[in-house]
């Protein structure tokens, strides 16, 4: 047989290596019936394609044929080596014509996009709320007891409140219906903290903090009463645990896509402290507080007056606070809003004095 | 450089490219989400296989063999490892010690099979690379030097790096031929040290321009402008000084490396890399970190172009160790070297 034409038989250049040694040798590559044949120099080799390995294509490196036990070839004429298999009648996978066209490159940030989106509004308070109502009550305890502790040694001073005031709410709490949940402790966490302003929440283990100066917003304890039955709502729903195991499954999302892996539940109480809680959430509580109120022979409508107290207790605290330091940097204001997230106080009113 | 009869510096070429890679990066990027991170062990794949065979040294390039599977099987020890240290502190304090010295127990020999794995999947010219330390060396490096280094206020932390590089490099192999570091651990107090003094001297001027520029009376007189930039002064002392330590310490390690009667070299810029180092930073910043596989490649070609091989004579001498030959083509491999725990 005559050598012919580089035209006639498609070749390609490749450099071969038998696996025992280093040594490097230049070889021709081409097809013949159902083998693939390596020529040059003292190489003489006959590989049935069946048994050839053939790596992917992977931008523009060399692509690697090997036999198993028979060494390698490295081809970087990718050009001509796709010439050659194309007499092989190899197709590319799928996954090799994602991985090359631009097209496909922009479509999978656009999917990325949707999907991450998607994650985000729908599987992982899902996700979560799946999550939190499984947990067994001693976790939520470890989580309240750790997170009070926190906001103890560095937001939360000892209450002023006198022990009778203090008293006579724990009991009207305690008498409010439906009764406790067994996993959940039911009681009230009293604590000052002027820095925040009036504010209450709800810790993961049901212990509700009431701070003294929203206690002193109102005469009425059954405006209280309300804000209370507001807080068990969010306990009942496991709010509290559902935005920390959120922001837990955020934190580790991004800690891995940004490659740095640092505290997770550590971030606990900053959480719990700022209360983001979306507005589902926030309906859920007002539904919730609304029913029990009723439920206990009250007014719904008693959350809507301590929430307007609250607003304008939180507006008036906020002028005074830029009378005082017209904008100063470094100094920013720290009440966390307690309305911040709520829907407006106005369509709460609405709602909850709608019967 | 002396210049011998019969030596020839080979530099390492990086090819791969940020557009080429940014393709590659974002289909296996979706893939991963799309199966929750099952598929980010052959995403692992495919990215160091872009990287190595984007890598060439004297005309060939690199190439790894790692399985996806047992990546797969090293990240889900991985994720139960940190799940379990989180949740056992949770649980209570004294659990959460026990685990932690449990964890501190079995990472050195964690880390040892991933770099037996890691070395093992890597190959040049057809030949692999292995790795051939001993747990008892694995342990002294990864645990008994760590812990010396931190009961002595980390007076014997550069010689705990010293022993660590040691122990990755004199136990590395390509084919049959061994690596060996040759950096002391005087070199690496050397670069420890001077990386601490202008640590302390940065910061001691920072301190006086902050004291000199407000309004007097000491520490409480400081000017507010500094308060307020100082985590901005922190970063960028931090970017600065390491990036300079980073190049110092590439040169040192791999500038003390021999490879057989092939020495190694690196003169890694610390301004490049400085350079590289905040534009990436910026870039991935401004991006969301789609910029991220650009990052990749420029740091990566940095970092490599700045290497190479004084190579004796030729490449070509190197050959198979046969005794890893003999299992590489059996399954034995596959459950010898099936622990990678590294990212």
């Amino acid at each position: 047989m005559s050598t012919s034409p580089s035209d006639a038989v498609p070749q390609v250049a490749a450099a071969y290596y038998d696996g025992h040694t280093a040594a490097s040798r230049a070889v021709t590559l081409s097809i013949d019936g159902g083998d693939l044949l390596l020529q040059g120099g003292t190489v003489e080799l006959r590989w049935p394609l069946h048994e050839v390995r053939i790596s992917e294509r992977l931008g523009n490196t060399p692509r690697l044929i090997s036999h198993p036990g028979d060494g390698h070839c490295e081809v970087n004429d990718q050009a001509g080596l796709d010439k050659l298999l194309a007499q092989t009648g190899a197709g590319r996978s799928w996954l090799d014509a994602m991985q090359h066209s631009l097209p496909w490159a922009l479509a999978a940030l656009v999917l990325i996009v949707v999907s991450v989106a998607a994650a985000y509004r729908y599987a992982l308070p899902w996700g979560a709320e799946n999550l939190a109502m499984r947990l067994p009550g001693s976790v939520l305890q470890k989580m309240g007891d750790s997170t009070l502790e926190t906001l103890d040694r560095f937001m939360l001073k000892p209450s002023k409140l006198d022990a009778a005031r203090q008293q006579a709410l724990s009991e009207a709490y305690a008498r409010l219906t439906p009764p406790a949940d067994a996993q959940l402790k039911y009681r009230i966490v009293f604590r000052s903290a002027p820095d925040v302003g009036a504010n209450a929440f709800a810790l993961p283990d049901g212990s509700i903090v009431m701070l003294d100066e929203l206690v002193e917003l109102t005469q009425d304890d059954n405006e209280i009463i309300a804000v209370l039955a507001h807080e068990r709502g969010h306990i009942e729903r496991r709010h509290a645990m559902r935005m920390v195991l959120q922001s837990s499954a955020v934190g580790l999302a991004l800690a891995w896509y940004v490659g740095d892996v640092s505290s997770l539940l550590a971030t606990a109480p900053a959480i719990i402290m700022q209360a983001k809680y979306s507005r589902d959430m926030e309906r859920e509580a007002d539904d919730y507080a609304a029913q029990t109120l009723q439920a206990n022979g009250l007014s719904p409508c008693l959350l809507a007056d301590i929430l307007d107290k609250l607003e304008a207790a939180h507006r008036k605290a906020q002028q005074e606070e830029e009378k005082q330091a017209p904008a100063e940097p470094g100094k920013r204001n720290v009440a966390m809003d307690y309305l911040a997230s709520h829907p407006a106080t106005q369509e709460r009113r609405r709602l909850l004095c709608a019967e | 450089m002396q210049e011998q009869f019969g030596q020839q510096n080979r530099s390492f070429e990086f090819t791969g490219r940020g557009w080429e890679y940014f393709k590659i990066w974002i289909v296996n990027l979706l893939l991963t989400i799309l199966t929750l991170g099952i598929y980010s062990a052959w995403a692992k794949v495919r990215r160091l296989q872009y990287f190595y065979r984007n890598t060439r040294l004297d005309g060939a390039s690199f190439d790894y063999h790692g399985l996806p599977k047992a990546i797969l099987k090293g990240r889900i020890i991985a994720v139960g490892l940190l799940i379990a240290y989180n949740a056992s502190f949770q649980i209570s304090p004294i659990l959460g010690i026990v685990v932690a010295v449990l964890l501190a127990l079995v990472m050195p020999w964690l880390l040892m099979r991933s770099l037996q794995f890691k070395l093992y999947n890597s190959s040049y010219r057809g030949l692999r690379f292995g790795f051939a330390g001993d747990k008892r060396d694995a342990y002294r490096a990864f645990l008994m030097y760590p812990v010396l280094a931190a009961i002595s206020v980390y007076l014997l932390a550069p010689l705990a790096h010293q022993r660590i590089k040691q122990y990755q490099f004199d136990n590395s192999r390509f084919g049959s031929t061994a690596f060996k570091l040759h950096a002391t651990a005087k070199s690496f107090y050397l670069l420890y040290l001077s990386a601490l003094a202008v640590l302390i001297g940065t910061g001691l001027l920072v301190f006086a321009l902050a004291i000199m520029s407000g309004t007097g009376g000491g520490v409480k007189g400081l000017n507010p402008l500094f308060i307020a930039l100082a985590p901005f002064i922190l970063f960028a002392v931090f970017m600065v000084l390491g990036s300079v330590f980073g190049a110092y310490m590439q040169n040192l390690v791999w500038g003390n490396t021999e490879l057989g009667p092939h020495h190694f070299y690196s003169h890694v810029s610390a301004r490049r890399l400085l350079w590289v180092g905040v534009t990436n930073f910026i870039g991935i910043l401004l991006t969301f970190g789609l910029f991220i596989p650009f990052a990749a490649i420029r740091m990566t070609r940095l970092k490599l172009e700045a290497m190479g091989l004084a190579v004796d004579g030729d490449l070509s001498g190197f050959i198979a160790d046969q005794q890893l030959q003999a299992t590489a083509a059996g399954e034995e491999a596959a459950e010898m070297f099936d622990v990678d725990i590294s990212f």
